[in-house]
């Protein structure tokens, strides 16, 4: 008689170690939300930490600060734009590097690799003076082009992969139809590879919303701060008013959560597949 | 679109031994290297070239009023003079400790993690979308919610006070001890989402008849985890290994959200030590001479990276 195999459900220590991550992941959110609707004075209070009357002006004071919303549309300019340079430059080098084989694209790869884990505090300096000459400064393309140059490799290496998955022999069929290398790249490989470029374009929208120190840097007046820098320039300055720091978190979040809902799907496949190789 | 793939890859069946197949992809080959042409434009200039120009600034004396001007060569002073200060040798403990910790914290966590949401099903799907948009978040906002977690009266001090474990808040933040550890403890818990994510996939990889053989053989789920799983993901972990590695080596956003590199210099990496050199003291030269060394580390890591991918890739 064979043994009955045992079918592998979660057992105490598995629903222990979840409840553990569900305090761990879970909670932070929900403390960020609670207290955005807290009175400053609520927070001191330990009474008031889960039972308080719960109130908007938080957000309603930063909203009519009037720099809020300027401060969304240039985080929205910015990572956009980051964004559509990003792949317009990382797509065709991702297809080129994935399809021509040989020591250049090796070089290449490693060049890539090597840029991709520099410090970010490495770039910001030279930049900082690259830029002071080229009257780059406080202006929102120096930021966009300082991203970019920041997520171009990121992009190439985790685009490669989606390249190289795309059959060959489609290729050569659209070239027997007497294609140009050109159309065949965009009419035959992008739309098989879409999902690597959702994927990407998705991740380098998301880093760039968050991205600050290019940003508190190179844009000379807190006046046009996109959200991320402004959040770091209020979190560390002293006498922090919480419930206002925590509408904030919010209100930069949001996009954030909108962006995540559509595409985590998509992440989930594309970044195991992109991180690895 | 599945049915679009299949008939033009019939149709190269019946086509391509017509057309020369050994000239052409040579020829085509050689033509789609144009099509890396602008992103090897656009990196030289603004990559490579601003990596030279940090080196020049290296070894040259650049302060706030010589930024735009001709530099003095002074060769590795700025270097000795990181040195002789005791800020980079503090910088370095602090950065290899800063490593260490996120590293093993983060592989470790990311692969427990990773095992108890495995099994697919309502409530773990839920938690593993609730941790994958955490790591979605700036690392500004998680750093501003630790902040205010972590503070005097925060979540954590309350939980301590209420359990009765210290009597006085403990300065997570602020203390010189503490500091260093906390700020890594929080890194650790944004990376272990993404290193979960990546770990599940290579337990999700593993064919469902090996924890059948093993059960047959008579394994239970600890002798299973030890004997099929980790075995497993032994290859994804070296990756994920050097890239935690390096995640945590190029930590910047969450010390300057919680700690700003204090107290005193007690959360001082190397790589935020360079910053601070070069913005806050407007010693661009000296911060310069700081980053150019966490470049040189960087190119020792991304050797063992491409060799642990080359690896991978094999196996």
């Amino acid at each position: 008689m064979m043994r009955k195999i045992r079918k592998t459900g979660p057992g105490p220590v598995t629903w222990a170690l979840r409840a553990v991550l569900f305090l761990l992941y879970g909670v932070p959110i929900l403390w960020i939300v609670l207290t955005s609707l807290k009175e400053p004075g609520d927070v001191l209070s330990s009474q008031a930490s889960l039972i308080f009357r719960p109130t908007l002006s938080a957000y309603t004071d930063a909203i009519s600060n009037g720099g809020l919303l300027d401060a969304g549309i240039q985080s929205f300019v910015i990572a956009a734009g980051t964004t559509i340079l990003t792949l317009l430059v990382a797509i065709p080098a991702a297809y080129g590097l994935a399809k021509v084989g040989g020591r250049i694209t090796t070089v290449a790869l490693g060049l890539l690799i090597v840029l991709q884990m520099t410090p970010q505090t490495a770039t910001v300096i030279p930049l900082f003076q690259i830029f002071g000459s080229w009257g780059l400064l406080d202006q929102r393309i120096g930021v966009i082009i300082a991203d970019t140059a920041l997520l171009v490799p990121f992009a190439i290496l985790l685009l490669r992969p989606f390249f190289r998955a795309v059959p060959d022999a489609l290729e050569e069929a659209g070239a027997i139809d007497g294609a140009r290398n050109w159309k065949i790249f965009t009419s035959i490989v992008l739309p098989v590879a879409r999902n690597g470029v959702a994927t990407t374009g998705t991740l380098v929208f998301l880093l760039s919303w968050g991205e600050f120190l290019y940003a508190i840097n190179f844009l000379l007046s807190p006046g046009s701060y996109p959200l991320s820098a402004l959040l770091a320039q209020q979190v560390s300055a002293f006498g922090i008013n919480w419930p206002g720091l925590m509408a904030l978190a919010v209100i930069t979040s949001i996009p954030i959560l909108i962006l995540f809902v559509f595409t985590y799907r998509l992440l989930k496949e594309g970044l195991t597949l992109g991180a690895v190789k | 679109m599945e049915t679009a793939v299949t008939s033009v890859q019939t149709r190269t069946a019946a086509g391509g031994r017509v057309a020369s197949p050994a000239r052409r992809p040579r020829r085509r080959g050689q033509g789609r290297l144009l099509y890396v042409l602008p992103a090897a434009v656009f990196l030289a200039v603004l990559s490579f070239y601003p990596l030279v120009q940090l080196v020049r600034m290296s070894v040259s004396n650049v302060t706030a009023s010589t930024l735009n001007a001709s530099w003095d060569f002074v060769g590795t002073a700025n270097f000795t003079a990181g040195l002789v200060q005791g800020d980079l040798g503090k910088a370095f403990w602090n950065t290899a400790v800063f490593v260490i910790v996120v590293t093993v914290i983060g592989l470790v966590g990311g692969l427990a993690a990773a095992i108890v949401l495995r099994h697919s099903g309502r409530i773990s799907g839920l938690l593993l979308g609730v941790m994958v948009f955490v790591w979605a978040l700036p690392p500004v906002v998680n750093g501003s919610v630790w902040k205010f977690l972590l503070g005097d009266n925060g979540l954590i001090n309350g939980i301590v006070h209420a359990t009765g474990l210290a009597g006085a808040p403990i300065p997570f933040l602020y203390d010189e001890h503490f500091a260093l550890m906390s700020v890594a403890l929080v890194n650790s818990w944004a990376i272990i989402p993404f290193n979960a994510l990546v770990f599940r996939a290579a337990v999700l990889g593993i064919p469902a008849e090996t924890f059948e053989a093993a059960q047959i053989d008579g394994a239970g789920p600890w002798q299973e985890i030890r004997h099929v799983l980790l075995p497993a993901v032994r290859p994804t972990s070296l990756v994920l290994a050097v890239l935690t590695i390096v995640y945590a080596f190029r930590s910047f956003d969450f010390i300057y959200v919680m700690t700003y590199g204090g107290p005193g210099t007690s959360t001082n990496t190397l790589p935020f030590l360079g910053y601070l050199q070069a913005f806050v003291r407007f010693d661009y030269g000296l911060g310069s001479a700081t980053a150019v060394l966490t470049v040189l580390m960087v190119l020792v890591l991304a050797v063992v990276y491409a060799r642990s991918v080359r690896k991978e890739e094999a196996e």
